[in-house]
């Protein structure tokens, strides 16, 4: 009897990473053919209307624009993290934080002017979602507490915040007794570039930008890289490992908050719970496919932005919005599996084979 | 504050707390192993689907929790593919896992949201033992679910300090190179502990739609699966120690609605963020603890296992 096993490649395959990317989406496209059969839909006419919606002119770029800023500036937040080889899956909270601080700002600024009101705003924002990543970015550098969990329960606690806030102290008096908070003035509204993009794609673009460069042409850059590499080594240079630490996962967040401060000032017409949309968590897949690089991060939040807004599309015809998760989930398993052959070959070896021949599957 | 309001909180306080402890020892059985499963959420949505689904279909409840529970087990399968085969980063799987599966309950179950259910686990009748004041309602007066929660915990223990399988399985997760050195594969035995995790996570799920509902609609989880997760480090990886833990986060999900029948002026939104405080600040004591002793957790959590080629 054979059985198969996974060999390391001696050299990756080229362009391993764009091609399994392609790949994913490719999988991807073909479950979720089969999922809109199964519902009774016709799987070309739903993706025409995806791509027309989201990529064939300049009103549909302008939306998929829009979508790609929260989830480009997590995917960043994401990579900012996994650039000292840290975890950061507090995005979701973080952007709730920032949109809150951006919020309270709109509340007690309302008569101030526009460009003053919006650059207060968004700094605010940027300082509250690092705010909510300094206990974890504290207990991480200073005692050693593994951060992935820490950031993941400062989600909820986030989450709950942002409903009491709503339910509460921030709730409408005119609401009649409806959970919702005012309407934001219309001053702290992003001014729009086209159609219905907003500025929000400029500071998006040029904060990816800056910690592109920041990271591979700075000594701050290339002291990231020798910790993540060898902790060891970080030592030996004189590189302080918890103040990297401990900054890396505070600059983390604060990315993650400045996505919900132009979020709510952006799109939003108040401040709601579901101002997140899990753009938070969506960030952590754009992050991985892009394999943390700023400049994957934009494409890949691209590509993600036109899947949501193209999934947003096809709910006027019938077909259920859990198809554009259930798409944006398998381009990434898809990816994953895809990445895996492009550094290791499948071989079949006889079941008795000694140990030392069974590869990774042993 | 009444006889009948203690006695309700408490029923529902042990209802809400096998809830979770089911999610809690199936993610439980997965670190041991090594395995980081973030997809609990996605895993227990599953379940409540498909176990919904089930009991439209059959009629028959119990039929109805096994294909619950299979619906978990394959959906954690996923997870177990990806990571544990082909060594993709735990973290980012399970929550992929996660998106996924909220996905996918909600694309199975657009057509049955809102409907009656067509089968229900109830309430044991245990006979005179209910009729005991306090006692019986709280203890006895309960569903299926809560005896399985007693009987699953008890036998993971078991499993996992008693059995030679047990010990594979902490071993994969404390060193996977010795495990493997010892003659165990380290994927039989990681792959079996998440899928049995994932069973574990659609029973909580069908708990949902069988019993506590017992309806489906999309979001049903309400985040529990995080408790779950949460639950798991708040027991320090061990069973007993997580049935304490459930009591407690049961009683805080059971009290959230009842501050007002206690007179209690707390909001209970802000309520239900104890239980994610009170993990972060034994996360916090178990770091500084583990100065001097060792840490709880499983040493190869989170690691995927190589074995090099030559």
């Amino acid at each position: 009897m054979k059985r198969p096993v996974l060999v390391r490649r001696e050299s990756p395959i080229r362009g391993g990473q764009p091609l399994s990317f392609a790949v994913g989406l490719v999988v991807a496209l073909l479950i979720g053919a089969v999922l809109l059969i199964g519902a009774g839909h016709e799987p070309l006419r739903v993706y025409q209307r995806m791509f027309e919606k989201s990529l064939s002119n300049a009103d549909a770029w302008s939306l998929t624009l829009n979508r790609a800023v929260p989830l480009g500036l997590a995917g960043l937040a994401v990579a900012v993290a996994g650039s000292m080889g840290l975890w950061n899956i507090g995005a979701e909270g973080q952007i709730l934080a920032g949109a809150m601080g951006a919020a309270w700002v709109a509340r007690i600024g309302d008569t101030w002017p526009g460009p003053m009101l919006i650059t207060v705003m968004l700094l605010v924002a940027f300082m509250a979602g690092g705010a909510l990543a300094l206990i974890p970015a504290l207990a991480r550098s200073q005692i050693g507490v593994n951060e992935i969990i820490t950031t993941l329960m400062l989600n909820e606690i986030a989450l709950r915040l942002i409903q009491w806030l709503i339910h509460g102290p921030w709730k409408d008096p005119d609401s009649y007794n409806f959970p919702l908070t005012p309407m934001l003035p219309d001053q702290a509204r992003l001014p729009s570039l086209f159609g219905r993009a907003h500025l929000g794609v400029v500071i998006a673009g040029a904060v990816i930008v800056v910690f592109g460069i920041a990271a591979s042409r700075t000594t701050w850059g290339y002291e990231l890289r020798v910790a993540r590499s060898s902790a060891d080594t970080a030592r030996y240079a004189g590189i302080s490992l918890r103040r990297k630490i401990l900054t890396v996962l505070l600059l983390s967040g604060a990315i993650a908050g400045l996505a919900g401060g132009v979020e709510l000032s952006g799109t939003a017409d108040r401040l709601t719970e579901g101002i997140s949309n899990g753009f938070g968590y969506a960030g952590i897949i754009v992050a991985a496919l892009a394999l943390l690089r700023p400049s994957g991060v934009a494409v890949v939040a691209l590509l993600f932005g036109a899947v949501q807004v193209g999934g947003q599309s096809i709910q006027i015809i019938g077909v259920p919005a859990s198809v554009s998760t259930i798409l944006q989930a398998f381009i990434l398993f898809g990816a994953i599996a895809a990445g895996v052959f492009a550094r290791y070959s499948v071989r079949f070896v006889a079941t008795g084979a000694g140990s030392d021949e069974r590869g990774v599957s042993g | 504050m009444s006889e009948a309001s203690i006695v309700g909180l408490l029923a529902a306080t042990v209802s809400f707390g096998a809830l979770l402890y089911l999610a809690a020892l199936g993610e439980l059985i997965a670190e041991k192993a090594g395995v980081l499963n973030l997809g609990v959420e996605g895993m227990m949505a599953i379940g409540a689907v498909a176990a919904f689904m089930g009991a439209l279909e059959t009629g028959n409840p119990w039929l109805a929790l096994l294909i619950g529970m299979l619906a978990g087990a394959l959906a954690a399968s996923v997870h177990g593919l990806f990571t544990v085969v082909l060594g993709a980063e735990q973290v980012v799987s399970g929550l992929s896992l996660t998106i996924l599966g909220l996905g996918f309950a909600a694309y199975l179950g657009k057509n049955v949201t809102g409907r009656p259910p067509g089968a229900e686990l109830e309430p044991v009748d245990w006979g005179a033992l209910t009729e005991i004041r306090w006692v019986g309602p709280v203890l006895f007066g309960q569903a299926p679910f809560v005896y399985f929660a007693v009987a699953a915990g008890f036998g993971i223990w078991f499993l996992l300090s008693r059995t030679r399988v047990g010990l594979a399985i902490r071993a994969a997760g404390e060193s996977a190179s010795t495990a493997d050195a010892a003659g165990h594969s380290v994927v039989a035995l990681r792959l079996g502990s998440v899928a049995a995790g994932g069973a574990l996570a659609g029973a909580s799920g069908s708990y949902l739609t069988l019993t506590i509902t017992p309806q489906w609609a999309e979001g049903i989880t309400a985040g529990r699966g995080w408790i779950a997760v949460a639950l798991v480090i708040f027991g320090a990886w061990r069973p007993g120690r997580a049935a304490i833990g459930s009591v407690l986060f049961g009683g805080l999900l059971a009290l959230k609605t009842r501050l007002q029948t206690f007179g209690v002026d707390l909001s209970p939104i802000l309520l239900s963020m104890m239980p994610y405080l009170l993990t972060i600040t034994v996360l916090i004591v178990i770091s500084i603890r583990a100065r001097n002793r060792p840490s709880p957790a499983p040493a190869a959590l989170g690691t995927a296992y190589r074995r090099e080629e030559r």
